[in-house]
Formats: C-alpha cells, structure tokens, sequence
C-alpha cells in the first residue's frame, strides 16, 4: 500500500523524500532522545534539590526539638523553678513559663505532672483540650520509657511540632513533663526556602475534596494546585497506587517540578509536604531544546536545497535525455548533449550520442539502401542480414527497355540525356512499384523488375502484366509532356516471363546484390527484345508460362504471336501480346 | 526436784521457747536475667501488729564525696536523723521535691555539715542542684525489719517473731511494685527470692572532672 505512494513521477521527488525523510527521522529521534535525557535529567536534579530541602526540613524541626529540649534541661535546672513547681501555685508557673517564652524563644510551653495532667501554660488560650496532644506525647514517652519526645499536631488549629521533655528531681526521678511547641508557620517554611529555593507547602489533606493549605511559601493563586496535587498524591497513596517521585504542577505562571511528602501526625491524619521548584533546571534543557530545534530546521532546509540541486542535476540531464529519444524517435538524429559530466550520466549522454550517431549512419544506410535497392529488398536485408545463398521460387520477371535511346543520345547533350532518362526511369520505377514490384536493377536504359520476390505474392503475374499496361500508360503521359517541350516521344518494349529461379544475395563479400538468376530471366529478356518485331505490333510480350500463372486470365486479352526459339532452350517460347 | 519434772519443765521451756524462738528470712533480690541486684530495700511489713521501731540514736549519714552522695540508698525508720557532710572541697547544695520530704539546704560549704529529721515513711530523693549527676535516695520505713541487698543481691533479716508480714522490695529503678504476704513460723529459716523489674540504668554519666581532677 505504501510503496504506491512511494511511486513518484519525478526522480527529485523520491531523492527528496528519500533524503529529506532520513534526515527528518534522525533529526527527529535525535531530538526526541535528548530533550527526554534532558527532560529526565532535569527532573532528576529538581528531585534531588526537592529531596536535599525535604531533609533541611527534617534537619530544621530536629534542630529546633532539641533545642528545645536543650532549653527545658536548663529551665528546670533552676532551683528556683524548681521550688515553684513544688509549690504547686498554677499562677505563678504560669507567669514563670511566659517568661521562659521569652528566654527559649518558643510561643507556647506547658507544664503537666508525671501523669501529663495539665499544670501550667504560658498562653491563657491552651485549655485542656488543646493540651491533649502533649499529654499523649507523655503518655507513649512514659510508656517507651523515652528521655524526650516529639510529635506534629495541631494547636488552636495551627499546625505545630511538639516537644515533650521531662524534668528530673534528681535524674532519672521524673518530676513533671514541660510541653514544649512551636508552629510550623508561614515563617518557618520562609526559612526554608530562603535556604533552599524550594517552595514549601503543608497541607491538611484529611479531606481530599477539601484540602487545606495550613503554611506556604507560595503566592496565593498557587495554593489551590498545589492543594489538589496533595490531595491526589492522599488518594493515590491510599489506593496503594504508585506514583512517580515527583510530578509536575502546573501553578500559574509555570509548571513546577513537584515532590510531596507525607507526614504522620500524633491522632489526626497525616498532612502533606508539598517541595515544588520552578523548573529552573529545566531551563538549560528548554535552550538546548530550542538550539536543536532550530538547527535541526537549519539542517533540513539545507537538505531540501542540497537534495533539489542534486535532483536537477540528476533529473535535468535525464530530462534532456527523454527530450532527445523523443526527437530520434521522430527521426531527428542531429541533436547532440552538451556537457558530459564524468558521471554515469556523462556516460549515458555519450553513449546515448554514440547512440544517435549509430541511428543517424543506419538511417543513412537504410536511405541510401532504398535508392539503390528496392525498399523491400532493403528491408529485408535489414531484417535477415545481408546473407550470401539463396533459394530457388517461383518469379515473375519483368524487362522494360527504351527503343531508339542510342538515336536520342546522339541529339542530347549528355546532361539533358541523363535528366530525361531519369525522368523516365523515375515514371517506369513508379508504375512498377505501384503494382508492388520490384525494381532490381537498372542496366542503363533497361529496366530490371521482380514480382514475387523478395515477398512472395500469390498474384505475382497479374501484378507484373498490369506493371507493363501501366507503364505503356505512363509513357503517353510522358510523351504528352516531352512534346510541349518540344522532344521527340518515347518507345518502349516490355518483356514478362514467369519462371522459378534462385533469388538471393548475389555478389562479393564487400558488395552483395539481390537479385534472381535463371533460364527464366534470360527468356524474359528475349520476350523484351522480340517487341521490336513490327509484325507483333506490340509493346508487351509475356509468355504462357505468366499466362498460366495469372489468377484473373479475364483481365487481361493476350493475342497469341506463335512460338520463338530461345537461346539455351531446347523448347520454342509460346508467345503472346498483352493489350 | 524429781528428775521426770525437771525433764517436763525442760520440755515446756523448750516449747516456750520454740513458740517465741525468732525466725530467719532470707531473701534473694533478681532481675529479670536472674542476675543478683544489690541495693535494694528489702523490708517486713508485720501485718498481725503494729510494728515497734525505735530511731537509732547516732545520727546516720549521707556524704558528699567526691560529688557523689555515699551511700546511694540509705533504709532508715521515721524519725531517724540524718547528717549530710560535706567531705569535698566545693561546696554542694541538697533539696528533694519529694512528696515524703520535700527541703532545700541552700549551699554550704567544705568541712560542714547539716542535718535533717525524716518523719514521714516513703521515698526521697536527693538531688544537687549544682551537680546534676549527683543522686541519692533515703527509703524511710515504719518497720524494724529491713535490709539493703548486698552485691549478692541477699539479705538476711534475723530475729523475726513468728507472724503473717508483707514483704516489701523497693530499688531506685524499680518498675511497678514488688511485694509479697509471707508467713513466719517460729524458729524458721525461711528463703524468699524475689524478681523484679528494673527499669534500664539511666545514671547520668558524670561530665570529664574539670573543676580541679585534672590538675590533681
């Protein structure tokens, strides 16, 4: 199906596709692999960027745990501290803790007792309730038997980290538990991202249709993306489904390369970290692309150029070529090729010269054949060759001769003689010929005609006597013509026999001759002579031998003359006058 | 004196003394390996009578020295004194936010000493203030029957009278509680073992001695 299309008019059209298309398709693969290489390796280094600030994250809240837990060891190392809590005043740790707030730098510090029953807070607002998270810290440190513990929940809403450190009176004795936290904020993941050029987003993705940004770095129009992503990589996780390490978000200026992690929280569902990178690194891969692109363009029209040029230059001689066979076709042999190029196709216009110079020398052979032999003798020597042999058929020969030539030559310059002999050479030959026979030679002013040969014709008789009433005919026309120009008229004698005789190539190696050999030819000649006997009063003289080998005797009236002895035979020739 | 009475007022007295002839517990303290654990407060409980305890009357002592206290675990009845020397040449703070016995003395200095009365029975304590590796714990008990475990992780409790009792382990790392009822019949000598449950061994590991050890 496809090579149907492939099958073009025009050579440049294929060597067009040909090329173009083999370049195009490596062009193309070339670069479809490198802008996937690229594409990839682009991501690769955007994952990695994504991951490195997944961990400086992880690194960051560690820091601040314990630091954290490095400040409550020193808090509780006050004695005076110490005392307070002893005392049991709820209002005065209160104020005590708003003062540590201030010294450790964290919003929110709680004190509970060794069974994580709220004692003391720092913010009138962190009722029991929102000390429940901290109390279940305690509970599992307890229980794991844990020197500190940490964990993400939610306080007033706002997600926090929550560090839960115990103090001792004396170590290992634990005395009470501070409640320490502090809010994984809009400022928090500012610093982050300062540090790392990752965009940071948590998000609360308990309900996946109603995702909830809880801190971001973003500008508020990339929230709502980055919320979906989130809430699809919740769903996608839950469904057990895999899903590539990192995707690409599509967030209102661009799309960024995106990497979501999930992060456990103490009782509620896990929420969401959302590391999104502009793809900066994608940026180089996008020149590159761009450079092979246009170069790839470049390549292909310089193709397209280079493949037209060698077409024409291909097609053009070609073309020329076909234009020159059309002409030699016609007969035009003249025309010759400019340039040979030393290419196969300066060849073939050499060899399609040697060609035309081959057909203009056997047209000229052939024209020349057919003037000196008759046009069937010529073609058939064209056709078997020019072979030495013959074979032995049955002919009718036909002799014609001008009666008082020698007198009208002595009157003639010999100019004008030869003019009017040709003249009527030229009427004899044609009503010959139109009768089908065959000119085979000229013997001066005698004329030498075959029926029946080289081309057999079954009504060979009938043609030769009809040749010799025609040629009659021709010779008043000729005389009418001759007497207004005031030359004497014309007599001629024809001679008809029909005979079998050898027909074949007569001659030398260097020149051949076809004609026919036999009794029957010299009969023939005899029968010619024999019309200068007035007593006949006849131009044409034929034998019974071509009378009998008429097809349509009733044609033609033949007046017997008798019988005349014949030189060589032993049998007189029954003679007849043809009228 | 016939010779049948003296054998009978023999036999009697040997019975008497049978009746009230003071038993032996020994009691053999382990962990969950089976490995011996020393330090640990072993006491009898009576629970047919009130027990009857008197205070020793030389004061008993917890030392600072070398920024530890020695002993670790001291046992001793409400009402017993106990001094706190200082042998070292810094000066070391003592509290305890013990329910039992809650008291800070403020510093004081080398060569001194300070005493304290412990009333309630229960559990304190003892920290420094200053020395955070520096721990200690006065277990006060309301019997005249106890003993600290000695690196055999035994001891043997002499001169009980006969009687139903509960006997108490504790150790600074005990998890949960360690008692049993035990019954004493006269003359006994009784062997207890008794499995506990500690929890790791957290002692903070004391800071590299820079105030002076090195230059010792």
């Amino acid at each position: 199906m496809i090579f149907r299309f492939l099958q073009f008019r025009r050579f440049s059209h294929r060597l067009f596709v040909l090329f173009v298309g083999l370049l195009g398709a490596a062009l193309a693969t070339t670069y479809f692999v490198v802008t996937s290489t690229n594409e990839s390796n682009a991501r690769e280094n955007a994952r990695a960027n994504l991951e490195l600030a997944a961990r400086l994250v992880d690194s960051a809240i560690k820091q601040r745990i314990e630091f954290l837990v490095g400040s409550a060891k020193v808090m509780t190392g006050d004695y005076a501290f110490k005392q307070t809590f002893s005392d049991g005043d709820a209002r005065t740790l209160s104020s005590a803790l708003v003062s540590f707030t201030g010294r450790v730098g964290a919003p929110v510090i709680t004190l509970y007792d060794p069974d994580g029953k709220l004692l003391a807070n720092s913010d009138h607002a962190m009722d029991n309730e929102n000390a429940g998270p901290f109390a279940f810290l305690i509970q599992q440190a307890t229980e794991k038997d844990l020197t500190q513990h940490s964990g993400f929940s939610y306080l007033k809403g706002q997600l926090h980290v929550l560090v839960v450190v115990p103090f001792y009176a004396p170590y290992p004795n634990i005395f009470g538990w501070f409640g320490l936290a502090f809010p994984l904020d809009r400022e928090f993941v500012g610093k982050i991202s300062a540090i790392s050029g990752v965009e940071l987003t948590y998000v609360n993705v308990e309900d996946p249709d109603q995702p909830r940004v809880l801190a971001t770095t973003l500008p508020v129009a990339g929230t709502a993306p980055t919320a979906r992503a989130a809430a699809a990589a919740k769903r996608a996780r839950e469904a057990r489904e895999l899903r590539p390490e990192t995707e690409m978000v599509a967030l209102p200026e661009e799309r960024y390369v995106t990497l979501i992690r999930f992060q456990e929280m103490l009782a509620e569902d896990y929420i969401a970290l959302v590391l999104q990178r502009p793809p900066t690194e994608l940026a180089s891969a996008r020149d590159l692309e761009n450079a092979i692109k246009l170069t790839s363009l470049l390549a292909l029209a310089v193709a397209t150029l280079l493949v037209l040029f060698i077409a024409r230059s291909v097609s053009q001689p070609v073309v020329a070529l076909v234009g020159h066979t059309q002409r030699i076709a016609r007969g035009d042999y003249v025309v010759r090729n400019q340039d040979y190029r030393a290419d196969e196709l300066g060849r073939l216009s050499l060899a399609f010269d040697d060609m035309a110079r081959g057909l203009a020398e056997r047209d000229r052979v052939r024209d020349l054949l057919d003037k000196n032999v008759s046009p069937e003798v010529a073609a058939a020597l064209l056709r078997d060759g020019a072979i030495l042999g013959g074979q032995e058929r049955e002919v009718t020969i036909l002799f014609a001769d001008l009666r008082g030539f020698t007198t009208l030559s002595e009157k003639l310059t010999p100019q004008e003689l030869l003019t009017l002999l040709n003249r009527y050479l030229d009427r004899m030959s044609a009503a010959i010929e139109a009768h089908g026979g065959v000119i085979d030679k000229f013997i001066g002013d005698a004329i030498m005609a075959l029926f029946g040969a080289p081309v057999a014709q079954a009504d060979a008789a009938d043609r030769a006597l009809a040749a010799a009433l025609a040629m009659e005919k021709a010779l008043v026309q000729l005389n009418a013509e001759l007497a207004a120009e005031g030359i004497a008229p014309l007599a001629i004698g024809v001679g008809v026999n029909t005979a079998r005789v050898v027909a074949g190539n007569i001659g030398s190696a260097r020149r051949l001759n076809y004609s026919v050999i036999g009794d029957g030819v010299n009969v023939a000649s005899r029968l010619q002579s024999l019309t200068r006997t007035a007593d006949y009063r006849t131009n044409v003289i034929t034998s019974a031998a071509t009378l009998a080998a008429l097809r349509e005797p009733t044609k033609f009236t033949a007046r017997p003359l008798g019988t005349v002895p014949v030189k060589g035979r032993a049998e007189p020739v029954e003679i007849f006058a043809v009228e | 004196m016939p010779r049948f009475l003296l054998s009978l007022s023999f036999a009697l007295l040997l019975t008497a003394a049978r009746l009230t002839a003071a038993a032996v517990v020994q009691v053999h303290v382990t962990d969950a390996k089976q490995s011996s654990v020393a330090d640990a407060v072993v006491s009898l409980i009576p629970l047919d009578a009130a027990p009857v305890f008197t205070p020793s009357t030389t004061p008993v002592v917890v030392a600072q020295q070398g920024q530890e206290f020695e002993p670790y675990v001291t046992v001793i009845v409400p009402g017993t004194r106990v001094n706190f020397p200082n042998q070292d040449n810094i000066r070391h703070q003592v509290y305890s936010l013990s329910k039992t016995k809650p008291f800070e003395i403020p510093l004081y200095g080398p060569g001194t000493e300070q005493s304290l009365l412990f009333e309630r029975p229960g559990i304190v304590a003892l920290g420094c203030n200053i020395h955070d590796w520096m721990a200690a714990y006065i277990v006060i008990v309301a019997t005249p029957y106890y003993l600290k475990t000695a690196t055999d992780g035994m001891a043997r409790l002499v001169d009980l009278p006969p009687g139903r009792y509960r006997l108490e382990v504790w150790h600074p790392r005990l998890s949960g509680e360690a008692n049993r009822e035990v019954t004493i019949a006269a003359g006994d000598t009784a062997q207890q073992s008794i499995t506990v449950i500690l929890k790791p061994d957290r002692r903070i590991r004391r800071a590299p001695d820079g105030a002076g050890g090195g230059y010792k």
